[in-house]
């Protein structure tokens, strides 16, 4: 398999009243092509960090962050503003939409900015309208962002972050503000883009939610404490429950 | 802990709360001030005039067999009290010259006097009565010595009918009676030694002497009566008129007020801005301290002592400023008056009370949200609140062509109308007082008013001394007199003929009544060109025109008759047409052509003027203005607009006013701008990071922010535009009333009111935007996990 994210030796440290807090402490991984990866771990162990590192969106301390070959840590913000724009989605624990702007405009407006195809805008409406069709959420695309539920916002957010056919799709806790159902349902649509090719990283506190990833990577003080590949051939509930044991082992 | 959030709330949103102690010193500072002008001025006429001992009745009379006419009237007429009399020489602004010989601006008829016997009070810089005059020296009134560019110890060169003396300037003097802009007559006040060679020569004794008496009476109308008997009367007016003339510097004054109520309104608009800000971004604070069970009265008190310690700094730091401001102000006015300032800080004191008072009522009912809202309302809706309402009215998937920021920009503009409403009437409030000020400064220097003062004429040459010449002589005389100007005209190429426009005294009986009125008559002047408002103009010689303000006064109308004693003959004359005129503050009624007047009864002449056979255009108007100004000894030759600014006086007081305003209206759409950007900024943090997160660049964002300024601001000017034409109808039409003329045909500038104008708003607007939009830099997409 292609490597399409390479991280090697990030470090991401805060200074708060001239105190240095470092929070990643030269981490080194990488993201095959097609993956699905979580990232699990205490609280403040830097997991949120580590995901906002690698994706451009927070400036790393020291190390290199490769995305399809490209060194995006040396990248300037605007050059960043591209790569999100093209290669990246992001779906975030709040369902953050813009408040003026109907669910449909909402996942457009990537569309609109994005200048990697030729498409019309009218083309851009179709592909949209196709992939809210696919997310199950084609009936709420008039609507105001605060006439809808939260699963279904959630849907709209996934349906935005990946409205521009990303190499890679970020998610921060995506199921971390949603009742049990809704989690399942937003769970199952990731898996599927992720079926159908698209790599993902995913922070979770879940171990429901981080068993049906293909890799689980445990973070605590800054550091990936382990690795836990999922093995081949297990249910559901198996695979949860192995994951938990893992988990167990690591001080979870 | 009640202090430490205070101190937290003060210290967290700083850029704001300093914005909002700024709008509160400048309303305190503006309340002040303007509270403190207005009062002075109003209460400051009075006191000026009788310092000066005006007394109740004014009396002037000039020309040939002035002097001594009104002693006999003096000594018989029983409603007269007291009255003090001057014997004063006019003169005209030849007469003047600087020391080295160079010519010398003056407006109107100048006037030597005898300062150590003058019965009337000038007052110096200080305020204190100059009478002590060495041979040699002199006191000048007015804006003289400012329009000339002279000072204290420079030589005026005073000369008349071949007597000259040269004068070195002692200082200014200040004359209520004649030292008013729409007065503007210069009195040089000099020694009795200097005074004597004037009054010494015979030709200047007799065509140029005059007297001017203050009469105090118990019944003004009688004396108003018994001066219709006296001849070569040039003004015969009760104190109320010699006060109206200080109409333009109360013009200034309530200028102030009104730039004063229209900061008010906008601190106010600005503060509930930032208030409901405040409680919005602190709703889940409120809805926790509710939660826990601090009462409503302790949270609302919280931002109540905020703004009132804020509206107690910011109205004692505005007292503070008040006071020079205030000097400032009236620096235009005090330039020429000597008003009374016993109550000058008081008054500035109140209005910085008003301003805290006003400040703390409205923060009150701001805060009624935290009395509505339960904490479970406050927690659950946390910073947006809830809303149930569409919102989007526009969509981006049917604007085909619309990019991302001009759509969103459009979109929230649309959306949330209310959160633009503050800044809309901010900038049309501003706005439309500064295009209101330059549609009356610009109406003031037009062709528009020329009416007013008479009839339309290519250029006006104003020459006193060629006036003096004319005054009195006989028709034949002033026949000859123009037809050698004409002739001269016609020589140096120039096809076309002078006129003069002059105003007689006579008696006039209307219902038995005999009146003192005062008559305009053009000689050779385009009669055809007057303006009637009402009614047809005269017809023939026993039809006259009168203005409303006479018309009221004499309780006339048309359709009546009064019987004018033309000297030859007494004529009843039918009022056929009301007119407006600014010449004696509208107190007078016009002659027709061939009224049989008298030059032995004329009083006055307004300056000549000069009608081309062609039609000039501007350009050569000003080239034929210099030829004249050659070849003719005369003081001034000015185009019709420049005639009308020069007879109006306030014009650079008024573009001075003008520009402060527009100052600080540009002060304050920079002021808005920001704080209404930083609110947005720190109000749309989520937003404006997921936009980076999703990849949308910072220029798109700045665009997004800096365009609903720009499309506010564009519908704020275009409403300001378009009421200030209305409005200035509105507010600027009576106080031109109060002066003659009621009906004004404005000078609107289409360029200026809808374009130069409206585009320095937009653009101060864009551009403060655009750099406090650069504030967004600084969120980053990361934000979106520490968004509360």
């Amino acid at each position: 398999m292609k490597k399409l994210m390479e991280v090697k030796d990030l470090c991401k440290t805060y200074v708060i009243e001239k105190r240095q807090n470092n929070v990643l402490k030269n981490i080194s991984f990488d993201i095959e092509e097609g993956e699905m990866v979580g990232i699990m771990g205490p609280s403040g162990s830097g997991k949120s960090t580590l995901l906002y590192s690698v994706s451009g969106m927070d400036k790393a301390t020291s190390g290199q962050i490769k995305l399809d070959g490209k060194d995006i840590s040396k990248l300037s913000e605007k050059d960043l503003s591209s790569v999100r724009l093209n290669d990246m989605g992001f779906i975030f624990q709040q369902m953050f939409m813009m408040k003026n702007l109907t669910i449909m405009d909402n996942i457009l407006l990537p569309a609109v900015e994005c200048d990697k195809s030729s498409e019309t805008r009218k083309e851009k409406v179709a592909r949209c309208e196709e992939l809210m069709r696919k997310l199950g959420i084609i009936e709420i695309a008039g609507n105001d962002i605060n006439e809808v539920s939260g699963g279904q916002l959630q849907r709209a957010c996934i349906a935005r972050s990946m409205v521009n056919n990303p190499k890679i799709l970020f998610a921060d806790e995506p199921t971390g503000a949603l009742n049990r159902q809704s989690s399942a349902e937003v769970m199952d649509e990731i898996c599927k883009l992720n079926k159908e090719g698209t790599t993902v990283l995913m922070v979770t506190h879940d171990a429901k939610v981080a068993s049906r990833c293909s890799r689980v990577l445990y973070i605590a003080d800054g550091n990936i404490r382990s690795e836990y590949k999922m093995p081949q051939g297990l249910s559901d509930r198996d695979h949860e429950r192995a994951l938990n044991n893992w988990l167990l082992d690591m001080g979870w | 802990m009640f202090f430490h959030i205070l101190k937290k709330e003060l210290k967290k949103k700083k850029a704001m709360n300093l914005i909002v102690l700024l709008f509160i010193t400048l309303a305190a500072m503006f309340v002040g001030s303007g509270l403190n002008n207005v009062i002075t001025v109003m209460n400051g006429t009075d006191y000026y005039l009788d310092k000066a001992g005006v007394g109740d009745f004014v009396i002037i009379t000039m020309g040939r067999n002035s002097v001594g006419d009104l002693d006999e009237m003096l000594e018989s007429e029983p409603a007269i009290d007291a009255y003090r009399l001057d014997t004063v020489i006019f003169g005209s602004r030849d007469t003047l010259k600087k020391g080295d010989g160079s010519r010398i601006e003056t407006k109107n008829v100048l006037i030597m006097q005898d300062l150590p016997e003058s019965t009337f009070n000038f007052f110096d810089s200080n305020n204190e009565t100059p009478k002590a005059l060495e041979p040699g020296h002199c006191y000048v009134t007015g804006s003289f010595l400012k329009t000339n560019d002279m000072k204290v110890g420079d030589v005026l060169e005073v000369g008349q009918e071949g007597v000259t003396v040269r004068l070195i300037i002692d200082g200014k003097a200040k004359d209520a009676l004649l030292g008013s802009n729409f007065m503007g007559n210069t009195r040089i006040l000099m020694h009795s030694d200097d005074y004597k060679v004037f009054r010494n020569n015979e030709t200047i004794a007799r065509d140029y002497s005059g007297q001017i008496c203050c009469i105090d009476t118990h019944d003004i109308s009688a004396v108003q009566e018994a001066a219709t008997k006296c001849r070569s009367i040039n003004f015969a007016q009760p104190r109320g008129t010699v006060s109206m003339c200080y109409v333009m510097d109360m013009i200034v004054a309530f200028i102030v007020l009104i730039l004063s109520v229209c900061l008010i309104i906008l601190s106010f608009v600005v503060l509930k801005v930032s208030l409901s800000f405040t409680i919005t971004r602190e709703y889940r604070e409120i809805g926790v301290m509710k939660a826990i069970g601090i009462k409503n009265r302790k949270i609302r008190s919280l931002y109540l002592t905020k703004y009132l310690a804020m509206a107690v700094v910011g109205s004692i730091i505005g007292f503070v400023l008040s006071i020079p401001l205030s000097k400032l102000l009236l620096s235009s006015v005090t330039e020429n008056m000597f008003l009374g300032t016993s109550l000058g800080f008081g008054i500035n004191a109140i209005g910085a009370v008003l301003v805290v008072i006003t400040i703390v009522a409205l923060s009150y009912f701001a805060t009624r949200i935290v009395k509505k809202a339960t904490p479970v309302d406050a927690i659950r809706t946390g910073s947006s609140g809830e809303r149930y309402s569409k919102k989007s009215k526009l969509h981006l998937s049917r604007a085909k062509r619309t990019g991302t920021s001009r759509f969103l920009a459009i979109n929230d503009t649309i959306s949330s109308p209310k959160r633009y409403i503050s800044i809309v009437i901010a900038f049309t409030l501003c706005m439309l007082f500064v295009l209101m000020l330059v549609n009356t400064t610009n109406t003031m220097q037009s062709e528009n008013l020329i009416t007013a003062f008479g009839t339309r004429a290519d250029l006006f040459v104003d020459s006193v001394s060629e006036s003096m010449k004319i005054m009195g002589n006989s028709t034949d005389y002033m026949n000859k007199y123009f037809d050698e100007k004409d002739a001269k005209l016609k020589d140096l190429g120039l096809p076309g003929h002078f006129s003069q426009e002059w105003q007689y005294t006579y008696n006039a009986e209307i219902n038995g009544k005999t009146h003192r009125i005062i008559a305009e008559h053009g000689f050779r002047t385009n009669f055809d060109e007057l303006v009637f408002t009402e009614g047809t103009a005269p017809q023939s010689r026993n039809e006259v025109a009168v203005t409303s303000i006479i018309a009221k006064k004499l309780n006339v109308k048309i359709g009546d008759t009064m019987i004018i004693d033309f000297g030859t003959e007494k004529l009843p004359c039918v009022i056929t047409a009301y007119y407006q005129s600014f010449n004696q503050l509208g107190e007078v009624i016009r002659f027709h052509p061939d009224a049989p007047v008298d030059p032995s009864h004329m009083t006055a002449t307004m300056a000549f003027q000069i009608h081309f056979d062609d039609q000039p255009t501007e350009r050569q108007l000003e080239e034929r203005k210099a030829i004249i100004e050659k070849n003719f000894i005369h003081d001034k030759v000015e185009t019709c607009a420049e005639y009308v600014a020069s007879c109006i006086g306030v014009v650079p007081t008024m573009l001075a006013v003008q520009w402060l305003l527009l100052g600080i209206t540009i002060l304050v759409v920079i002021l808005v701008t920001i704080l209404m950007e930083v609110s947005f900024v720190a109000d749309e943090k989520s937003q404006i990071a997921l936009l980076k997160a999703i990849g949308i660049k910072n220029g798109r964002i700045y665009l997004w922010h800096v365009l609903r300024f720009v499309i506010v601001s564009i519908f704020a000017m275009i409403l300001a535009a378009a009421l200030s034409i209305p409005m200035t109808h509105l507010c600027i039409s009576p106080i031109f009333g109060m002066m003659g003329v009621s009906k004004v045909n404005y000078a609107i500038k289409p360029l200026q009111i809808f374009l130069i104008y409206p585009a320095v708003i937009i653009i101060t607007t864009l551009i403060t935007a655009f750099l406090i939009s650069l504030s967004s830099r600084t969120i980053k997409s990361s934000d979106t996990a520490n968004i509360e």
